[in-house]
Order: C-alpha cells, then structure tokens, then sequence
C-alpha cells in the first residue's frame, strides 16, 4: 500500500476517534472494562500463586537417620534419592549441624541451653530435608522412602506431623489455580464478546458512511483502513486506562499481600512486571479492537 | 459516441419483484437527460445500474462501450470514479467539513496534497461555496449541503453526473440554483442524467424527457414536458 493511503487512512482514523467523542469514549470504556477484569483475574490468580508458592517453598519433610549410620551411608542414600523425579533438593544436615541450630533457637530460652549442657552426648540425629516439586508428592515420597531397603536406618520420618497442613495447602493450590482458570476463561469470553459487540456498535454507526464513501469511489482498503487505526487507538487508550487502574488497585490491595509475596507486596510485582503487563494489555487491546473492527465491517462492505 | 447504452436491460430483486423491464436506451456524451416518473417506476433502480450500486438481471448496461458488468469487483472503486453521483439526501459524511468532503472524493483516488488544496477552493468557488468550506454538514442548509455534493461529484471532472431526485429536499429557490448549477455542469461537457418529480423543473428545461412507468419506458421526447 502507497505511503499517501497509510498516512491518509490513519488521519482519517485518528479523526474519527477524535469527532465521535462519545462514541469512542464508550467503546475505550467497554474495551478498558473487559481487559481491566482479565488482568484483574489473572493478576490475582498469579499472586495467589505467588503466595501459595511462598508458602509451599518453608515445606519439606526430615527424614532422621538411627544414631548409628554413618555420614557417607546417609550420603550415599541422599545420591539414590537425588534420582527421584518427584523430588526438588534434598539436604543434609548433620547431628552437629543439627545441634548448632538447636543451639540458636535455645540461645534465648535458658531451659534449654541448660537442658543441653546437661546432656554431654548430642542427642540429635543426622537428617535429609526433602522439598517436593509439588506438595501433593510429599506423601508418595515418604511412603517410597518407608518402603525402601535402607528403611531400617531410618529413625522416623517427620512428615505424618506435616501431613494435616501439607495436604491442606496442596488442595487450596489446587483449588485456586482451578478457579482462577476457569474465571479468566469466563471472563476473557465475557470480555471478548463485550468488546465484540461495543465494537460493532459503533461500525453499525458508521455503516451510513461507507455506502457514501464506496458512491465516491473508495476502494475497501480505504474504507476499512482508518476503522483498523480506529481499533488501535480504541485498543491503545484503553491499555493505557487500564495501566493506571490497574496501578490503583494494587495499591489498594497492597497491604493484604505484603510479606506473603517474595520480593514484596503486590505493588513492587506491578512494577517489575510493568512492561509485560502493559505489553500483554497493548497487544490483547489492539487485537481485540481492531479484530472486532475488520470483523464487524466485512458485513456493511459489499462493492 | 454513446457514453451510455441499455441493451434489454432488466432487473429483478429478490423476491421476484420486477424492477426493470427489457430497457433499451442510449445517451449521447454531453447530454442533458431527465427521467421521470412515479415512485417504484424504476428511476432509482436505473441509476443505481450506471454506478454499480446493483446488478443486471438480464441485459448490458455500456459505459464508453464497456459492459459494466463485465468489471471486476475489485475495479469497481476505479469504475465509480468516471462518475459524479448527487443524491436526495445529500449523502455527506457527517464528521467532516464541506472542504474535506469534497476532499475526500480526491484523497481516495491518490490525489496529491497540492492537488487537493488546488482543485477543492475552485470547484467551492463555481459552487458558490467557497466561504462556507470549513462548515460541517449540520451547520448548513438543505441546498448549501446540495452544492457541497455536486462540488463532490463534480471535483474528479467525471464524464457523467448521476443526479437522483437532488432537489427533492430543497425549497423552489435552493432547487433552482441547483439546476442552474447542473446546466452549467452540462454546458462544460458532462453529461447529466437528473431523476426528479419536479414537473416545474423538467417542464423549464425543455431537454430530453424519459418517462417510466412499471419498470418499463413508456416515452421517450428529444424536447420534452413533463407527462407520465
């Protein structure tokens, strides 16, 4: 297409957005409506990720060894279990280490630096702390790890504890990432036909003027070009509206979510992640406006 | 030579409803042409045949001796643009000026700039427009908007102008000056095919008369009156 028709169809569809004042209010709106709400949607399905993620990272389960095996028997277990799919790390931690710890949260607790003091031999045991890939493994792991040949050594497994929590953390896991999918897929559909028919709308408004200008002699390039830029900026508009409200929002919300997300609260995740945001609501705007706009004028553009 | 020709020209719309029958008829370039006739005779369905709006049934229509409906769909645009179209309503684009509706009759076929700011003042100017250029639509009257359409049609230089009832909406004074305007058109070499109801007008011109009835051509006077 010649340089003169682009820049000819873009300044006829700038002037439209700009003369139908209004009706481009409108339509930004319903645009900036649906993309608000799947963002919206997805944002929070990613941080209540985010959170749970945070959370699952603190679980793991001990696996204490009999007083009697030695370092490189646990080692050499440890080598066996780094094979498990299932499993994320393991790591060791020996009596010593154990007892240094132990040591530390007695520091301020008398009893017990005095308990230990009294006690000449460690009375800890060496242990594998196991994180799972995915919380529901946890239960798979230990009834592997009870069933295996080296289970006599084992003194005992502390997940039975964890069990209760373990399993309750991984059914919310799961019961957010479901609803969340299924609200971002129904609202996304609400969206898309919202903007669908917001956007038909207002190429219904227009359907007199393309029976003019295809009398003046308009090619359908150039009838339909500046309802493409037309889409663009409807698309454009909105991503930026939706920006600053989404911005609002976090700010809002952002004392529930401080602590529970790594790496701050729900504000500093909207700006590290600011220009993926913007781009996903540049590009899903454009799409969704001009889409709608070529879709919608095909049925008012007979030659 | 002939710029129009109707060779067994019919039209038939959906729903069998017969709009045209078996029309023959042939306009000489530089003609100054009414049709008339009732409401539903086939005058609008006629024109809409010389600009492509519709399609023969049945028949040719020639335009410089080319089948129209010979032309490719895609050609249409540049078909469309040999002729100059004014309508009852007016027909102009509601969100632009009366310069740039004009304008954009040129934008459309490549015009370039210079071109556009040359050629649209003039043809404002033969309309008597040239003051009211950067009015909307809506700020002028019926007639103002009328020659704001034929400075339109009439901004590529078409070879014919298709005038459909283009006084239908007008006062007798803003009527006349829109003939007026028409035979001037016409006395620089364009021909003009002008539908209307208006026996005054048909009457005062005194040029060739077609009269439709039911689709078909009932008459057809080199110097003619108004009569159906």
């Amino acid at each position: 297409m010649k340089t003169i028709k682009l820049k000819r169809t873009f300044k006829e569809g700038l002037d439209n957005f700009r003369r139908n004042g209004w009706l481009s209010f409108a339509t930004v709106s319903v645009l900036a409506i649906s993309l608000y709400v799947i963002s919206v949607t997805i944002i929070l399905g990613i941080s209540a990720n985010m959170v749970l993620k945070n959370v699952q990272d603190k679980i793991n389960v001990s696996v204490y060894f009999n007083s009697d095996v030695t370092e490189s028997r646990i080692l050499e277990i440890k080598d066996k279990l780094v094979g498990y799919q299932e499993i994320q790390s393991i790591d060791y931690v020996s009596k010593e280490q154990a007892l240094a710890q132990f040591r530390k949260i007695g520091e301020k607790n008398v009893s017990i630096s005095q308990a230990l003091d009294e006690i000449d031999d460690n009375p800890l045991l060496s242990a594998l702390v196991i994180k799972a890939k995915n919380p529901s493994q946890y239960d798979l792991i230990t009834k592997a790890i009870s069933n295996s040949n080296f289970s006599a050594e084992i003194s005992r497994i502390d997940y039975e504890e964890n069990k209760a929590a373990i399993d309750r953390l991984s059914s919310v896991i799961k019961l957010v990432e479901e609803v969340g999918l299924t609200l971002g897929i129904i609202f996304v559909f609400i969206g898309v036909l919202i903007t669908f028919n917001a956007i038909r709308l207002t190429m219904y408004a227009h359907k007199h003027e393309f029976e003019i200008m295809r009398l003046v002699g308009a090619s359908n390039i150039y009838i339909r070009m500046p309802f493409v830029f037309e889409g663009i900026f409807y698309g454009t508009v909105a991503a930026f509206v939706v920006m600053i409200c989404l911005f609002v929002t976090s700010k809002f919300l952002a004392p529930l979510t401080r602590g529970s997300i790594s790496g701050g609260d729900i504000v500093s995740f909207y700006f590290s992640h600011f220009f993926i945001i913007f781009g996903g609501l540049l590009i899903s705007g454009i799409f969704l406006g001009t889409l709608s706009g070529i879709i919608a004028i095909r049925r008012y553009l007979k030659v | 030579m002939p710029i129009l020709k109707f060779e067994n020209v019919s039209k038939i719309y959906p729903g069998k409803f017969m709009a045209l029958e078996d029309i023959n008829l042939v306009i000489e370039g530089g003609e100054f042409l009414s049709i008339v006739g009732h409401s539903g005779s086939g005058k609008s369905t006629l024109l809409k045949l010389i600009y492509a709006e519709e399609q023969v049934s049945g028949g040719h229509v020639y335009f410089n001796n080319r089948a129209i409906d010979s032309i490719n769909q895609k050609h249409l645009p540049y078909y469309r643009r040999n002729i100059g179209t004014v309508f009852q309503d007016f027909k102009l684009l509601p969100q632009k000026t009366a310069f740039e509706n004009v304008a954009y009759a040129l934008e459309v076929s490549d015009e370039t700039q210079e071109e556009i700011n040359e050629l649209v003042p003039e043809i404002l100017d033969i309309v008597g427009m040239a003051d009211k250029a950067h009015k909307y639509p809506r700020q002028l009257s019926g007639g103002e908007q009328q020659k704001i359409c034929l400075a339109r049609a009439l901004v590529r230089k078409p070879l014919i102008i298709i005038a459909d009832e283009p006084t239908g909406n007008l006062d007798p004074t803003a009527t006349w000056e829109i003939i007026q305007l028409l035979l001037k058109i016409n006395s620089m070499g364009t021909t003009v095919v002008l539908a209307t109801h208006n026996k005054d007008i048909v009457d005062k011109l005194n040029r060739r008369v077609i009269a439709l009835d039911g689709g078909k051509v009932i008459r057809d006077i080199k110097k003619g009156r108004y009569a159906i």
